[in-house]
């Protein structure tokens, strides 16, 4: 069965681009198109598609904003990102705003299919632009140890330093030590990077980002 | 020398005065001497005269003493001036012959009194009323009795006298006088005046005000300080509208660079996007491979495009700033981390709020920081932390680089061309902040802007 798509951009003439693109490809069907944010949100609820494809920039209301009202009201929905810009801060509100994939709109027809099939599928879907920006190594989930593991995902709900320590009871320098230590294992150079890549190589997975 | 000119006056009053009230005080006693020896030699050359009068008269009528009758009938005391006090003729044995008219209570003292002390030698005693006399003893030669003579300061020596009493009285109320007016002098005019000197040291031209009256100083210093005042106003006023007017500077450039990065993200951004979209799509219709490597081409040079053109939208204004003042630090971090091949953090408050212009002021600040950090300090890590303290947003950028001499005139800078330093104090300067450089050569350089939170001038 085809996977349903809803699209939502406010500039028609890439919004044709991308619905050509899906056009080509029969497992998925574009169910809907929106040309801003509650439109969007609306066709979401009417439509109940499999994954929504969300510009980011967007009248009315942004798409990080429905991404947040798919999340609260706990559709069964998945959501993209699609979005011009590569700001890795960008990845990361969408992914806090509950979005499983992020691309930009000048990914390949093959990429997007990609990214709507493992997101439908539950998965986890990063940009290959931005993810190279990132850089990427041959990685081992295992080489982080839990601690390791804890500390990045406390520092990726946006805690300072000081508030990981807080949390996990240690010092604040054994906080900086770690997280020294998980960019080291990664190959990040700072936080953002050590998450994306993270949820790539899957030492981390969105849920416990949510959580 | 010019520096201690009032405590040099103060003492240029003050020395003289002593040293008239010294001379003055030395004189009275001089005075004081002169009269006492005068009036000694005066009242013993008086008892001799008597003495010897009694004695030749005593041995020219029956060469015996005379009594008090006869000695009263003598005259002696009528002739010429009248006497300045009195005479009296006492036996050996003390008891009183004769006395002259005027003799008062002095004498009744002296005749209790063993005056043969006064053989000799004058001295001066008091009557019961407190008036001076100095007395003189002198034996009748050959007989047996003593003349007394008594004179009496004031009868004596009147107009020196009242002008030894009053002198101290005027010499004292000079003294009085020349302290209160020290005193004044330095309570309404020199203390005043140091007040207002230091309050003129510490006073930042163009951003405070000086105390516009001084009530407990004199009028001149009133008006300086009321001249001050006005003129301190109108620097406040003037760099109130500079910075004024160099916010409307910023916020137009700031606001034409949203607008165009806006307008480049709208437009050309999504049009050359869908202008690659429709290139892929005829690729995939196309087969041909020579028409596919044209295609191919003009795909990735619409790629480069886009990616310059997000570069750009970048550099004016991002979108991303729209996420708040911790995500669009740490995407300024995390982008000058990799522009520059240096470790860039930065730890944000959670709590802090920041209106847009602010942010984007901290926004260039760090930009500016970590640019002057590497290609001037050869930094390999720059940490920049935003906290809230006392009231005040801080911001804070450290680096490990060669540091420099923070004591360097940013206006020298500035027209050497080195604007960065420049244009980070003056975006604190637009919000009524600080910012502070520390830094020695070899040891890295910090930089602490502090924002007050008042709302922004204009807003």
């Amino acid at each position: 069965m085809a996977v349903r798509v809803v699209l939502a951009d406010d500039h028609p003439l890439t919004r044709a681009g991308i619905s050509a693109y899906l056009a080509q490809e029969s497992s998925v069907e574009l169910v809907g198109e929106a040309e801003d944010g509650i439109e969007a949100w609306r066709l979401i609820q009417d439509l109940r598609p499999d994954v929504a494809l969300l510009d980011i920039r967007m009248p009315g209301e942004d798409g990080v904003a429905v991404a947040r009202r798919v999340k609260e009201s706990s559709l069964p929905v998945s959501v993209v990102m699609l979005t011009s810009y590569d700001a890795q801060q960008y990845v990361l509100a969408s992914l806090r705003a509950g979005a499983r994939g992020f691309i930009l709109k000048t990914a390949t027809p093959e990429e997007i299919s990609r990214a709507i099939s493992t997101v439908s599928k539950g998965g986890f879907f990063l940009d290959s632009e931005v993810a190279s920006a990132v850089g990427e190594r041959d990685f081992a989930p295992e080489a982080l140890s839990a601690r390791e593991r804890e500390v990045l995902i406390y520092a990726s709900k946006g805690f300072s330093s000081k508030e990981v320590a807080g949390q996990l009871f240690i010092s604040e320098r054994t906080v900086q030590t770690h997280l020294a230590s998980i960019y080291d294992k990664l190959g990040a150079k700072n936080k953002t990077e050590a998450l994306l890549l993270a949820l790539k190589y899957g030492v981390v997975t969105l849920e416990e980002l949510l959580e | 020398m010019r520096r201690h000119l009032l405590l040099i006056l103060t003492f240029a009053i003050l020395l003289p005065a002593l040293a008239v009230l010294l001379v003055s005080g030395l004189g009275l006693m001089r005075q004081e001497w002169a009269m006492e020896s005068f009036a000694r030699s005066y009242v013993q050359d008086l008892a001799e005269n008597v003495a010897s009068l009694l004695r030749t008269e005593g041995f020219s009528r029956w060469g015996g003493e005379l009594s008090a009758l006869e000695i009263r009938n003598l005259r002696i005391f009528t002739w010429g001036p009248s006497l300045p006090g009195w005479i009296a003729v006492v036996s050996v044995d003390g008891k009183l012959i004769y006395r002259s008219p005027g003799a008062d209570s002095l004498s009744d003292i002296l005749m209790g009194m063993n005056i043969y002390k006064f053989l000799g030698s004058a001295s001066e005693i008091k009557n019961k009323d407190g008036k001076l006399y100095t007395v003189a003893v002198n034996p009748v030669s050959g007989g047996t009795r003593l003349v007394i003579a008594a004179v009496e300061w004031d009868r004596l020596l009147g107009p020196l006298v009242r002008v030894g009493r009053l002198w101290p009285v005027l010499i004292v109320l000079m003294a009085i006088g020349i302290l209160l007016a020290l005193w004044a002098m330095w309570r309404w005019l020199i203390v005043p005046l140091r007040i207002l000197v230091d309050e003129i040291g510490t006073l930042q031209w163009g951003k405070d005000l000086p105390v516009p009256a001084d009530p407990a100083a004199v009028s001149e210093i009133g008006s300086l300080r009321s001249v001050l005042y006005r003129l301190a106003r109108t620097a406040v006023e003037r760099t109130t509208l500079r910075n004024r007017y160099v916010k409307d500077i910023v916020r137009v450039q700031e606001g034409e660079k949203s607008r165009i990065a806006r307008e480049l993200h709208d437009g050309p951004i999504q049009n050359i996007t869908a202008m690659i979209q429709q290139i892929r799509l005829s690729r995939m219709e196309h087969q041909n491979h020579q028409t596919d490597s044209h295609l191919l081409l003009a795909e990735e040079t619409a790629h480069v495009v886009v990616r310059e053109l997000r570069e750009m939208c970048d550099e004016l204004s991002p979108p991303w700033l729209d996420l708040g003042p911790e995500q669009a630090m740490t995407e300024l971090a995390d982008r000058l981390s990799r522009h520059f091949g240096v470790s860039v953090t930065v730890e944000v408050d959670d709590s802090l709020e920041l209106s847009r212009e602010k942010l984007l002021s901290l926004f260039r600040i760090l930009q500016e920081g970590v640019s002057n950090a590497v290609r001037h300090g050869k930094a390999s890590e720059i940490r920049a932390e935003i906290f809230k303290k006392d009231g005040n947003t801080v911001f804070e950028i450290k680096d490990n680089g060669a540091g420099f001499d923070p004591d360097m005139n940013y206006e020298t800078l500035r027209v050497e061309g080195h604007r960065g330093l420049a244009n980070m104090l003056e975006r604190m300067m637009l919000f009524g902040g600080k910012m502070e450089v520390s830094s020695k050569p070899g040891e890295g350089a910090v930089i602490r802007c502090m924002l007050p939170d008042i709302p922004d001038f204009a807003d």
